[in-house]
């Protein structure tokens, strides 16, 4: 524990280790508790959408109403009432801000608490443009003119609907519909906002774009939803942070990203997922449902996930890919740390339909504590894919004897010219490890992220680089108290 | 839709424990049903086969004569078996058609070996172990098969016993009766010390394209510094139904050492689930697959890590020809006090057609950190250069794929030690013509 | 007058139940080279273990004073901040973890220790390029992950770096086995004899005389059965080689 005073950055007011836990004291403008058609109506209502998206939602509504929630996973938590959560809040404000010199100071604070500065000139020299939402609204996205002279698109979800409604209409819902999940379902009734992009023709995005989700008010589900839409030959990479203050209830958050990828396009997917995990043990923190899916549907055209996924009391998360375009290629790239008594549930899905196509899963699950970790995957060939490929390698490290690792991979091939890997391990740190470190003058809380940061290493490097270091030091402060 | 359960009136009709006992059977195995889509245990492989058919018991002795329907130019050999005899030196028991027809005369004495339904009325021992190795609830035809208890064998080898040949359990079928089916039972100990081999070898002659079902449980208990070889060659009609499911416990340095073949069958399933339940406990699972025609074979372990110092590997090969499905699901659990514990598991696949298929799904449960566990899964086609080099020296395509198909199995069949029971299984490992 | 840095005393101690180390007595003063040798299996590695303060071993009695202070109430890594390396036989591989990486935080832990600034990036790589470059050492070898992969020459080479720049004071070299590679042994010999001053001091642990040739010790104790059965210069080095070591064993 020599390295607890070296990093007094990380602890907050509380006392406590998750220093995004503070909640934003600032007046919500917040829908009835429970779910209904009138409730939905009401969203629809206040974000002033088309007949058509209300249809869809109510459609979405009558589904999700039909199914029962999933079981599957290696998860177990208290049953959530649907009943009992606000399905719409968002900070009051008397218009919509125009600019961010309209946005509430105290919502700039809390994002520049963040480290999410949002004032453009703050933003690290123009090279990454974001979009911040609170609770169920955008509050403000930066550099939307910069990104118009190229024809880029980045705007709430919630405008896009007004402003691009064919581009909306044509691609929402076309990768996740919303029979695809219970989750998919509930989003699809009653998503919020989120962000919405469109990369035109041949058009390299000229910075990184970014997400980053807050949920604030108490007894909120946060349900956002993203769209991104790379056409032809287009270039983007996007990242997604997020964070929740500290409360003694969970949480829901119940997301999709839907990625469409067409000829020749290309895009980057990052997520540094820090909601709050909740306390040593285990009250409070979020529950993740996330259905994330990207269609490469074009020739050549490739996308790649890469998440550290280190907060959550509950996560249940697999980014997929559909390769349908010839040639197309899939990536997925994980850290996933539980500490305490945290649970994960995440992997992902390569659907191999077009020909030559391959796709890469690296995933890396490290456990501590009471923490029960599962990487569930599916690699699946149809009989068209011609010469599929894929490799999976899922390495597992156990931190303690008291944590539970679990790797499920499924592997389902049609196609003899299809060549399938796929190859596991699980290790602990050893003691000859931590010993040699000690040894050589490396305290033992050092040596244990040192030696983690090598079993990730792999993962990180396809992190943009701002990123990979803030990821570097969540997944110190993840495993803190972890060992001796 | 046929019923799997009927009513018949079986041997020990009148012990009150037997009948609970297959009531029982009966209840769990209604409660669950054949397994569906939704049956994660039974993902990839779907019994639809018995659905189809109504499957019956066969019949009794006196009635065969009687129920043959073959006529005058009667071919199908019910009356007299023409199926190979076990080519090895052994000590066999021969069943046919799903009813024991002979044990070896000349057992050495600490071996005993007796009818499933006489060891029952004996009553001595065999309680213990009967029905004591699995969870009927969460295994239906393991349920179905408690429901018919009756046929199969209850084998025990004294302590420190070490057997110069192997027992062999050959069952034929030959009937030409359509949709029976045999639900066989074999309660097997190996008291402390004990060294055996045990061959299991299901073989058809007859009418090739009938249709039966065969359903059996094998109940192993490894004694203490006991160590047992299990072979298995699995060569059933391409029509029939096949599924095991072998329970096996293994105690305190004992070890349980298994191969199993199998090219028959229109499905088949041979499951493993296996639990060194004490320090030091070893075992090794080794299968190969060889198919072809619109077969599915299924291979599925679960391996238990329940004690420290536990070791278990797995190597399942398997070449998938026509429209074949070939399937591998392996589970390694580690119980949290299994510390020191180390498992690795390796499936590999050859896709010979355009239209076979192979469906994986290893997985790994571990519930503490001081272990070493792995697994790898990998699939591909043959290697069309190392055909066509062949070819190109002259070997024809039939006699380049089989030596390839010989080079990719190879590994497998090398870790049998027994060599004659290795030569006779690669002799089989063969593509159908 | 020597001054003590590390001081022995009736020490003893067990791996699980068994006892490894029975009453062993030795005093190491500044600038002195001290060889202990013993047949294979006489726990010479649990010595080093034990003063390295490696988990695992029970002290059962004794006492171990360095630099005047009690050696065996501290971490590991304070022992290795206070100047103590064990240049290892088989050093550890960690996947992942680049040389550079690595060294780079043990360098600047051990710097803080002796209230030194710590090294940026740049001052850090030009030391270690430029000790590297002494050894023979490939600036590739410097990014790839410690010891994965390395041969039984290239670990050698690493350990010895890793002598040259963090600048032990006490040295522990433990080549307990006989498995001996005689030419990765001349890189860490030299590496060794490099860092021999009069306030530095080590002590080497081997089964062989022939290490003896490149690193000449002051002093040669016999260990066996758990403690010294004989001491005496460079000479009785010799002797064992031509003697064996029944001699030694007998008159216990």
């Amino acid at each position: 524990m020599t390295t607890e005073q070296e990093k007094p950055e990380i602890a907050d007011e509380s006392g406590d280790k998750y220093k995004y836990g503070f909640v934003t004291d600032i007046a919500s403008d917040t829908a009835p508790k429970g779910l209904s058609e009138d409730i939905i109506r009401l969203i629809s209502q206040k974000k002033g959408e088309p007949d058509w998206l209300l249809e869809r939602r109510l459609e979405a509504f009558r589904f999700w109403q039909k199914l029962k929630e999933p079981t599957w996973a290696k998860l177990s938590y208290d049953k959530i009432d649907y009943q009992d959560l606000y399905y719409y809040s968002a900070p009051k404000q008397k218009v919509a801000p125009k600019s961010l010199d309209e946005v509430d100071p105290e919502l700039l604070k809390t994002y520049e608490k963040l480290g999410i500065p949002l004032k453009e000139q703050e933003v690290l020299s123009g090279v990454v443009a974001v979009d911040a939402v609170f609770d169920s609204v955008s509050v403000a996205t930066t550099y939307r003119a910069k990104l118009a002279e190229k024809g880029v698109i980045f705007c709430p979800i919630s405008e896009a609907v007004k402003e691009y409604p064919e581009l909306v209409k044509k691609y929402l819902g076309s990768v996740v519909p919303y029979t695809d999940n219970f989750f998919a379902a509930l989003n699809s009734a009653v998503f919020t906002d989120g962000s919405f992009v469109y990369i035109p023709k041949g058009v390299r995005c000229p910075m990184e774009l970014s997400t980053y989700f807050r949920i604030n008010a108490q007894n909120t589900g946060q349900f956002e939803r993203t769209l991104i839409v790379a056409d032809e030959g287009s270039y983007v990479s996007y990242l997604e942070g997020c964070t929740a203050p500290q409360r003694d209830e969970n949480q829901l958050h119940a997301a999709i990203v839907e990625i469409v990828v067409l000829k020749d396009a290309e895009v980057k997917y990052s997520t540094v997922q820090n909601w709050y995990p909740g306390d040593k043990d285990g009250k409070g923190g979020v529950y993740n449902f996330v259905t994330k899916r990207a269609a490469c549907r074009g020739a050549n055209s490739k996308v790649s996930w890469t998440q550290v996924e280190t907060g959550s009391a509950i996560t249940w998360k697999y980014p997929s890919c559909i390769l349908q375009g010839d040639n197309s290629v899939g990536e997925f790239y994980s850290v996933a740390i539980t500490n305490n008594r945290q649970q994960a549930d995440t992997g992902t899905k390569m659907i191999h339909l077009g020909r030559n196509t391959s796709s890469k899963i690296i995933s890396k699950g490290i456990s501590a504590g009471r923490s029960n970790q599962t990487y569930r995957g599916l690699v699946k060939v149809s009989p068209n894919a011609a010469n599929a490929r894929n490799y999976s390698q899922c390495d597992s490290l156990l931190i303690g004897p008291d944590c539970g690792s679990h790797t499920i991979p499924y592997v389902e091939n049609r196609n003899k010219t299809a060549k399938l890997e796929h190859e596991a391990t699980t290790s602990k740190i050893s003691e000859e490890q931590l010993f040699y470190c000690q040894q050589r003058g490396i305290g033992e809380e050092e040596a244990v992220s040192l030696i983690v940061n090598g079993f990730c290493k792999e993962v990180m490097q396809h992190l943009p680089l701002e990123f990979a270091i803030e990821a570097a030091k969540l997944i110190n402060i993840s495993l803190e108290g972890s060992v001796g | 839709m046929g019923e799997l359960v009927q009513k018949v009136e079986l041997m020990g009709s009148d012990l009150p424990w037997l009948e609970g006992l297959r009531e029982k059977g009966a209840v769990f195995f209604e409660r669950q049903g054949l397994p569906t889509a939704k049956t994660e245990a039974w993902k990839y492989t779907r019994p639809r086969d018995l659905l189809a058919d109504d499957f019956i018991l066969p019949p009794l002795e006196e009635e065969k004569e009687n129920a043959c329907t073959c006529g005058e130019h009667c071919t199908c050999g019910h009356h007299q078996r023409e199926g190979e005899d076990f080519p090895l030196s052994a000590y066999v028991i021969d069943f046919e058609n799903g009813a024991l027809e002979h044990i070896a005369h000349n057992l050495p004495r600490g071996v005993t070996i007796k009818p499933l339904i006489e060891a029952i009325y004996e009553d001595d021992g065999i309680r213990k172990y009967l029905n004591k190795s699995f969870d009927m609830e969460k295994n239906p035809f393991a349920a179905l098969n408690t429901a018919y208890l009756e046929q199969g064998l209850f084998i025990t080898i004294e302590k420190n016993m070490r057997l110069d040949k192997p027992l062999a359990l050959v069952h034929h079928s030959f009937s030409c009766h359509e949709n029976l089916m045999f639900h066989l039972r074999n309660v097997i100990v190996l008291e402390e010390g004990v060294k055996a081999e045990i061959v299991e070898y299901y073989n058809y002659s007859g009418n090739e394209k009938s249709r039966y079902f065969t359903n059996i449980v094998n109940e192993i208990y490894v004694g203490r510094h006991a160590e047992l070889k299990h072979y298995k060659f699995q060569d059933e009609a391409f029509k029939a139904v096949h599924i095991a499911y072998n329970a096996v416990k293994v105690k305190g340095e004992g070890r349980y050492n298994g191969f199993c073949l199998q090219r028959g069958g229109n499905l088949a399933r041979n499951e493993t689930r296996l639990s060194l339940t004490e320090e030091r406990a070893e075992a090794e699972i080794n299968a190969a697959y060889i198919m072809n025609g619109w077969a599915v074979i299924d291979t599925t372990t679960d391996v238990e890590h329940l004690a420290p110092y536990t070791k278990s590997t797995q190597l399942v090969k398997g070449v998938v020809g026509g429209q074949a499905k070939g399937v591998f699901q392996g589970k390694i659990h580690i119980a949290p006090m299994a510390i020191k514990t180390e498992g690795a598991q390796l499936h590999k696949a050859l896709l010979l057609t355009d239209e076979a298929e192979i469906d994986v799904k290893p997985e790994l449960e571990i519930y503490n950190d001081d272990v070493k566990c792995s697994h790898g899964a990998a699939s591909g086609e043959l290697d069309a250069d190392q055909l066509f080099y062949m070819r190109s020296r002259g070997i024809g395509e039939e006699e380049a794929k089989q030596i390839l198909v010989d080079a990719y199995l190879q590994d497998v069949l090398e870790k049998i030690n027994n060599q004659d029971i290795k030569d006779w299984l690669a002799a089989k490992a063969k593509l159908a013509k | 007058m020597k001054t003590p840095l590390l001081e022995i005393e009736d020490l003893c101690a067990r791996v699980a139940d068994k006892e490894i180390i029975k009453g062993f007595n030795l005093t190491i003063n500044e600038g002195e080279v001290h060889a202990i040798m013993g047949p294979n299996g006489a726990g010479k590695s649990t010595l080093s273990h034990v003063l390295c303060g490696k988990p695992g071993y029970e002290i059962t009695a004794g006492t171990v004073r360095y630099k005047g202070k009690n050696l065996l109430a501290m971490a590991p890594e304070e022992r290795a901040r206070e100047g103590i390396f064990l240049i290892m036989q088989y050093p550890v591989e960690i996947p992942g973890v680049p040389v550079t990486t690595f060294l780079k935080h043990a360098v600047n832990a051990i710097r803080q220790h002796r209230n030194e600034p710590e090294l940026d990036t740049m001052e850090f790589i030009k030391l270690l390029r430029e000790e590297g470059k002494k050894l023979g050492i490939n600036p590739d070898m410097l990014k790839r992950p410690i010891n994965v992969g390395f041969s039984g020459g290239e670990k050698k080479r690493l350990e010895a770096l890793q002598l040259a720049v963090l600048k032990p004071q006490f040295s522990i070299l433990d080549e307990a086995d006989s498995g001996l590679d005689v030419d990765a042994m001349k890189v860490v010999a030299e590496a060794i004899n490099a860092e021999r001053t009069e306030h530095n001091a080590m002590l080497v642990i081997t089964h062989y005389q022939r290490l003896l040739k490149d690193i000449v010790p002051d002093y040669v104790h016999i260990y066996a059965d758990g403690h010294i059965v004989a001491s005496g210069n460079k000479d009785l080095a010799r002797e064992v080689e031509e003697q064996g070591y029944a001699q030694f064993l007998k008159e216990k």
